[in-house]
Formats: structure tokens, sequence, C-alpha cells
């Protein structure tokens, strides 16, 4: 198996899938909601603010942009937030939010105050105090803008047909950084971009982007000079990010499932 | 920090060599403030003031993520300016950047009004501040690719 070549057909055990936010079955929402919140209820560094707070405050903020390990080191985020939240409710994935479907800008289950009757956890999340960047900062908002102003298929697909890894990632960072001002609010800063929950659908998306750039050039890819380096504070080296299928995970628009007769 | 620049003309490419792509690449944009949009403008005699993204010479935008202003006591947010080869440490979180924007039918139409060489204009927009002046950077290339 090529390192630079996702294949969820030679993977030697089924997959997880992240799926699109909008496409999600209502169990697979509630099961993610779940995840969050009781990740949310953790103050310890397994809950949802120590995750969110890796990216910015507090400090050191260890997120990389504008940088040759922007992709890699936001895999092996989403890689190791994912594994935290599969701790809480085990199966869940990430989803991704599909900014190119206009249709309603964000996704409908973070935008939504309420799910189920109770409180969504999606909407909004607390800020820890070391995280904040005022003392009034208390809850992450947003300010979205148009959503016709978000990016375009046709723009994706420039971006995608760019044959050279460092050109395609810079391009995609600049998308992804409009993707951050479009939402506004928390989102629209890196000290405290994370803890807004729809921070991780959106990065998914980036991520899954990356991986459909992989699948089209599976002889292209990262420098080799590159490929060592440690993506701190992850214990992962940029190689290690390279193939989804040895993370355990591909992406799908839709799942749904059923157990067979058995083998006994 | 400034909320537009224009720069000197820049030389287009000949008309007579095709070209696939063409890009802006801007060097050195500072990101240690708040975040943005830049939107460009090519044009041989630069564009006003109220030029937006319908205008004609519009060719692109990027945006900057920005980190907001400084969060640590002071020096925090200084970069070095010397880096010593040996440091195996990453950069310092406030390199600056590198945007690339894609312009190629943008240059592909000055070419063919005969224009040999166009300034760049670049007009940066915070949404909802008080305050544009967020732009800052190094230097801008055009490059093409056949």
């Amino acid at each position: 198996m090529s390192s630079a070549s996702p294949s969820a057909t030679l993977a030697p055990r089924a997959l997880r899938h992240r799926r699109s936010a909008r496409r999600m079955t209502a169990g697979q929402q509630a099961d993610f909601r779940r995840a969050i919140t009781e990740a949310q209820a953790i103050g310890d560094d397994r809950g949802y603010q120590r995750w969110a707070g890796i990216h910015g405050l507090p400090l050191p903020i260890s997120c990389v942009h504008g940088d040759e390990l922007f992709l890699p080191w936001h895999r092996a985020y989403l890689y190791f937030f994912e594994k935290a939240l599969q701790d809480r409710v085990p199966g869940v994935t990430l989803p991704w939010w599909d900014w190119t479907n206009h249709a309603e800008g964000i996704p409908g289950p973070y935008a939504r105050r309420k799910a189920n009757g109770a409180k969504n956890p999606l909407y909004d999340s607390p800020i820890q105090p070391s995280g904040r960047t005022s003392p009034r900062q208390t809850r992450t908002t947003r300010s979205p803008g148009d959503p016709d102003e978000l990016p375009s298929v046709r723009e994706i697909d420039a971006v995608l047909a760019n044959p050279d890894f460092l050109t395609f990632q810079n391009q995609i960072e600049g998308i992804h950084g409009g993707v951050h001002v479009w939402t506004g609010g928390t989102m629209g800063s890196v000290p405290t971009a994370a803890y807004d929950p729809i921070f991780w659908a959106h990065h998914c998306m980036i991520d899954r982007l990356w991986y459909l750039w992989q699948l089209r050039r599976p002889g292209a890819g990262v420098p080799a000079s590159l490929l060592d380096r440690a993506l701190a504070p992850f214990p992962m080296t940029v190689r290690e990010t390279l193939n989804v299928t040895q993370l355990g995970y591909d992406y799908a628009a839709s799942t749904a499932a059923a157990k067979g007769p058995g083998r006994g | 920090m400034v909320e537009r620049f224009t720069t000197d003309p820049i030389e287009l490419p000949p008309r007579d060599r095709p070209f696939e792509r063409a890009d802006l690449i801007f060097y050195g944009i500072d990101h240690s403030g708040p975040s943005f949009e830049a939107r460009i403008f090519v044009d041989p005699r630069g564009v006003g003031g109220d030029a937006d993204s319908t205008h004609r010479a519009y060719a692109g935008n990027f945006f900057v993520f920005g980190h907001g202003g400084c969060f640590g006591d002071v020096g925090h947010c200084e970069i070095s300016p010397q880096r010593d080869p040996f440091d195996l440490r990453p950069p310092h979180q406030l390199e600056p950047q590198t945007r690339i924007v894609t312009v190629t039918d943008s240059v592909r139409a000055l070419l063919e009004r005969e224009v040999e060489a166009a300034k760049v204009t670049v007009v940066a927009y915070t949404e909802g501040r008080a305050s544009n002046e967020v732009l800052a950077f190094d230097r801008v290339r055009l490059a093409t690719y056949a």
C-alpha cells in the first residue's frame, strides 16, 4: 500500500467514515452531540476545552498556518481529537461541512440552538478563562456572512487541479481562511477558533479536500524533506499523516448500516 | 499597516508567449493582527478607492486568518531577526506568510488590450471593524506557468 494513496479497499479492518454534516442520520447526530457534551463535561486533558486550547489560547498557540505543515498538522489535530471523542462514544466520527453547498451556510446540525429539546452542544461552546481574548468572551459566537460568498465548487476544482502539493496547500489554506472569516465571531481569530464546534467540521472539509487531491495524484505528495518533521504537540510525523486508511478513516457523503446474520 | 497599497507597474509576459496559468505571489504578509480579506486589482493605472469586486480590474482575493494581537508578555510576539541554522524548533508563529492568487483570466484580458505593464492594488477589508489598516507585505511577484 502506498503511503500516499488512501484506499478503503485495502484497509485491514473496517474503516470509520466521516460523513457530510448535512447528511448525518438523526442517530448519528445524537451520538456526535453526546460525544461533544461528554467531552465538554471533562475538565482534564481528555476534555473539549483542552483540545480546543491546543489550537490557540492558552499559550502556546500550537496550530500551524502559513507554513508547509498546515495540512499535516491539522490532520493530526483532527485525528487525536476524534480519538478523544471516540473514548466517550465509540465509533463517532467528525462530520465535514461542505461549504461549497450554498443552500444554508452553517449546516443545520450546527445552526440550531436546541436539539431534541435540549441545548445543542454544536451551536456554541463555553470558552475557558485562559482561552479568552477578553474577559467577557465566555462563550463562542458567530456572525456568518451571505452563503453565496462561501467558496464555490468551481474555485475548489481549480485548486484541486494544482499538481504541486505546496501550491495546492497554500491555495487551500487561503480558502480555509476565508471560511473562518465568513463564519466570523470566535471562528474569525486564530486564538479562539477551535472553541467553536463548527471549527472541527470546517477543518474536516479541508482535510477531505486534501484526501481528494491525494486520490487524484497517488504519485505526488509532500516533499521528502518534510516527511520526518514532527507535528508538535502530537506524537506523529508528517509521513504518518499521509494515508488516512492507516489512520482508520475514510470520507463518505453518508452511511447507514445493518447487522448481518452472523457467522456462528 | 495600511488599508490599501498600489505597487509600481509590473511587467506582463510577452503576448507571443502563451501560458497556462498566471499567479500573483504575495510574500511577507503580516498576520499578527485581525483577520481580513485582501481584494486584488490589476490595472495599468491602479484603481480608485471605490473599487469593489465588480470592478473590471478585480482579479481575486486572499484571506488572512489573523492572530488578533499578542496575548503574551513583552517580547512574546517579536520574531528574532536571525535564526540559528541548528535550531530545530518550529518557526515563530508570526513568521510572515505567503499567499498565491491565480489571476490567469485577468492577465490574459490585459494582454488582449495590449497592456504591457500593470499595477497591483491590494485593498484590505475587515468585516465590522473600525479600521481596515491591517495590510502589510514585503513584495508581490507575477509568475506564469507554461
